[in-house]
């Protein structure tokens, strides 16, 4: 089990009469990506702003447990410079210096940060190369499209090494090429760092997190790995079949005739069937052990499908049967 | 209907930006008072020095008269028709100390009577041939005061010495100019209120650059990396001062080019701006403190621009409103604004070729003036902005 890199306890943060957080206790480990999933408005960015020093809770309180604090159990607000000083963030928002170059701005960045003028240089060169702004690298920032832009965001919050990197909503306003980038680069992140990214993209949070924290209105909801959580809460596997190769127009419909006997509400068998295009869409709370069930009886009624996928619920059905509602919604 | 839709739009939105709606309704009305309070009586009053040397001489009938203090009590008694007097008349003793006076516009005239006055003007009321000595006008030709002074003054004393001689200018009236005075152009007169305006104008500059950071977000990446509130705007404030004093030598330079030149040395002229700036860069961080967005800041920044053209003298002299006195040196209601003291100091500089020691109260009170305008705007900024919420 990594260790615990840094714990936030009761962390509630008030707007007049809307509570913003609501008495968030969370664990983030060393090393891994902790995805903060919710939709708008449900206290992300509030959370990762209380866990970075820039807003005071109102009650509640961040205990960074890396260095120094590790030690001393140093709140990030107040005395906590020397902490913050090791958190990277990634704001929602492009936050740049429009008129300096993207090496300008890295240089500039690192040194506000304590480096030397050289040595922030020299990372600022890498990291550019990095995250293939290279090129850019003696363009200012207004001048770069706003896929470029928000890639040179997430540099900022890099070029002094953090140990914790915080990114809210780092996929936001990307075109698909830069999305991709941006992805691939958080994971390898993940593999030196710790890094917490807020999102309200399902998907996102399910490629990316190790572990994802569930947030609507404030509130924690649940917090676990992505499978787990399908497992938990979700309504099991879904077992998609094939029959696009099968010469038998009625194939869909017998293989329905011959899966009824397998239905079973008290949750042992298959609790739904969708037929669609040519494909059965099988759901089970444990597809895997009646998947023999299932072939066995599909060779009974003499139909061959052609292709069989196990997949199972995502991120989106965690978030329906938690609240009720999409994310998007 | 889309006009009146657009007319509730617009009030609205004006009324939920409260600060510029307060200041741009009470902008005139703010003025309107403090133009009241330069004028009590409507009218100026004008500061004029006695330096009355005038031994008196004893008349036919054994009586000791004074031509000199009755000049004084003459020109005391000049009255505006509502009754004010036009002119504030001092008696001094020491010629120096009444010229450092008039340096610091403290006085815009001084009139010397000399020792012989009585003597004469007896003489030339009994028709002997009369050798007099002249009545000296003494003052900044710069000043705009002066010429009035003197006018209202000189006629004063005219008429006192024809009603008692019954001649037409039995003593001459002679004019001696402080410094360089008298040889300044028009043009040349306005240089050290332009230079000082160079200055003010960076206030929009340095307010419009810090809250530049702060609505772009820039601040908070520096407040993550725990940039404190003396480096950022330290490091701001210095390359704003640098600006400011490149503004004052390009003002310089040009004014140069087409034939200004200063009586006083250029490196105080210098100082004087890099110090000016600096307060100016406090005020910039005060209007900073209390804009939230660019736009904000620009509009907010006219009002302390508006009042330091007007009250420091930068484009035309006020009158003093003095509060109180320290040292036997008069503290005016608008000795608070830095450009008072700049463009006094520059006055004296390049119109009057004062050198460091000329200056050397003026550039205190501008240190003292940048400290505290620049503490101010460091504390409210670091109040308003730079907190955690």
């Amino acid at each position: 089990m990594a260790e615990v890199m840094l714990r936030t306890e009761g962390l509630t943060k008030r707007y007049g009469a809307l509570t913003a957080v609501k008495d968030l206790s969370l664990e983030v480990y060393q090393g891994e990506v902790l995805g903060l999933l919710g939709p708008n408005g449900a206290g992300k960015t509030t959370s990762i702003h209380m866990i970075c020093g820039l807003l005071r809770p109102d009650a509640g309180r961040v205990i960074p447990l890396w260095g120094s604090a590790k030690v001393r159990g140093v709140p990030v607000t107040g005395n906590g410079r020397d902490v913050r000083a090791r958190i990277g963030v990634c704001p929602q928002k492009i936050v740049l210096w429009d008129r300096l170059t993207c090496l300008e701005q890295l240089q500039f960045i690192g040194q506000m940060y304590g480096l030397g003028g050289q040595e922030a240089r020299r990372r600022g060169d890498r990291l550019l190369e990095e995250l293939d702004l290279a090129d850019k690298r003696n363009k200012q920032a207004r001048t770069l499209s706003g896929g470029m832009q928000r890639r040179l965001n997430l540099l900022m919050a890099l070029v002094h090494d953090p140990e914790l990197v915080v990114l809210d909503e780092p996929e936001a306003g990307l075109d698909p090429q830069s999305r991709v980038k941006v992805r691939e680069y958080i994971q390898s992140l993940a593999r030196i760092k710790t890094v917490i990214v807020t999102t309200h993209n399902m998907d996102e949070a399910d490629r990316v997190a190790d572990r994802v924290a569930i947030i609507d209105h404030g509130e924690l909801l649940v917090v676990d790995t992505p499978e787990a959580l399908k497992r938990r809460v979700g309504e099991g596997d879904a077992l998609e079949i094939d029959f696009k190769g099968v010469e038998d127009d009625q194939a869909e419909s017998r293989a329905c005739a011959a899966l009824s006997p397998l239905y079973d509400d008290a949750g042992r068998g298959i609790t739904a069937i969708d037929a669609a295009h040519g494909t059965l869409t099988v759901h089970a709370l444990n597809a895997v052990a009646i998947l023999p069930a299932i072939l066995e009886a599909l060779a009974a009624a003499g139909l061959q499908p052609g292709e069989v996928h196990l997949r199972q619920n995502t991120l989106e059905d965690v978030f329906i049967r938690l609240t009720g509602r999409r994310l998007r919604e | 209907m889309k006009l009146l839709a657009i007319f509730y739009k617009t009030l609205r939105e004006q009324k939920r930006d409260l600060l510029l709606l307060i200041l741009s309704l009470i902008f005139a009305p703010v003025f309107v008072l403090l133009y009241r309070a330069w004028f009590p009586s409507g009218s100026t009053t004008y500061g004029v020095l006695i330096l009355n040397q005038d031994a008196g001489a004893q008349t036919a009938d054994g009586a000791t008269v004074s031509a000199g203090e009755q000049i004084s009590e003459a020109l005391k008694a000049l009255t505006y028709a509502n009754g004010s007097p036009m002119l504030s008349v001092r008696q001094v003793t020491d010629r120096g100390a009444a010229e450092l006076l008039l340096r610091d516009r403290e006085a815009a005239l001084l009139v010397v009577i000399p020792p012989d006055l009585t003597a004469s003007i007896e003489a030339a009321r009994l028709g002997q041939a009369v050798e007099a000595s002249p009545v000296t006008l003494v003052g900044d030709l710069t000043n705009p005061y002066y010429a009035v002074a003197a006018v209202l003054a000189s006629s004063a004393v005219d008429q006192y010495i024809q009603a008692a001689t019954s001649q037409e200018r039995p003593i001459p009236f002679a004019e001696e100019p402080l410094g360089a005075s008298a040889a300044r152009t028009e043009f040349e007169i306005y240089v050290p209120g332009l230079l000082v305006f160079a200055t003010m104008m960076m206030m929009f500059t340095v307010a419009m650059t810090v809250v530049r950071e702060a609505e772009s977000g820039t601040l908070r990446r520096l407040q993550m990396a725990c940039v404190s509130s003396f480096d950022l705007l330290g490091g701001i404030s210095a390359a704003m001062v640098l600006i400011g004093v490149a503004a004052v030598l390009l003002t310089i330079a040009t004014a140069w080019a087409i034939g200004f030149r200063s009586q006083g040395p250029m490196w105080l002229v210098v100082v004087v701006g890099a110090m000016t700036s600096v307060s100016i860069v406090g005020v910039g961080l005060i209007i900073a403190s209390l804009s939230r967005t660019v736009t904000q800041a620009f509009l907010i920044a006219n009002f302390p621009l508006a009042l330091f053209m007007f009250f420091s003298s930068a484009v035309f002299p006020v009158p003093r409103v003095t509060l109180f006195t320290v040292g036997g040196r008069a503290i005016g209601l608008y000795d608070v604004l830095p450009p008072t003291h700049a463009v006094a100091a520059l006055n004296k500089v390049l119109t009057l070729g004062a050198g460091l020691g000329g200056v050397i109260y003026e550039l205190a009170a501008l240190a003292i003036l940048s400290a505290v305008y620049f503490a101010a705007g460091v504390w409210l900024f670091s109040r308003t902005h730079l907190r955690a919420d």
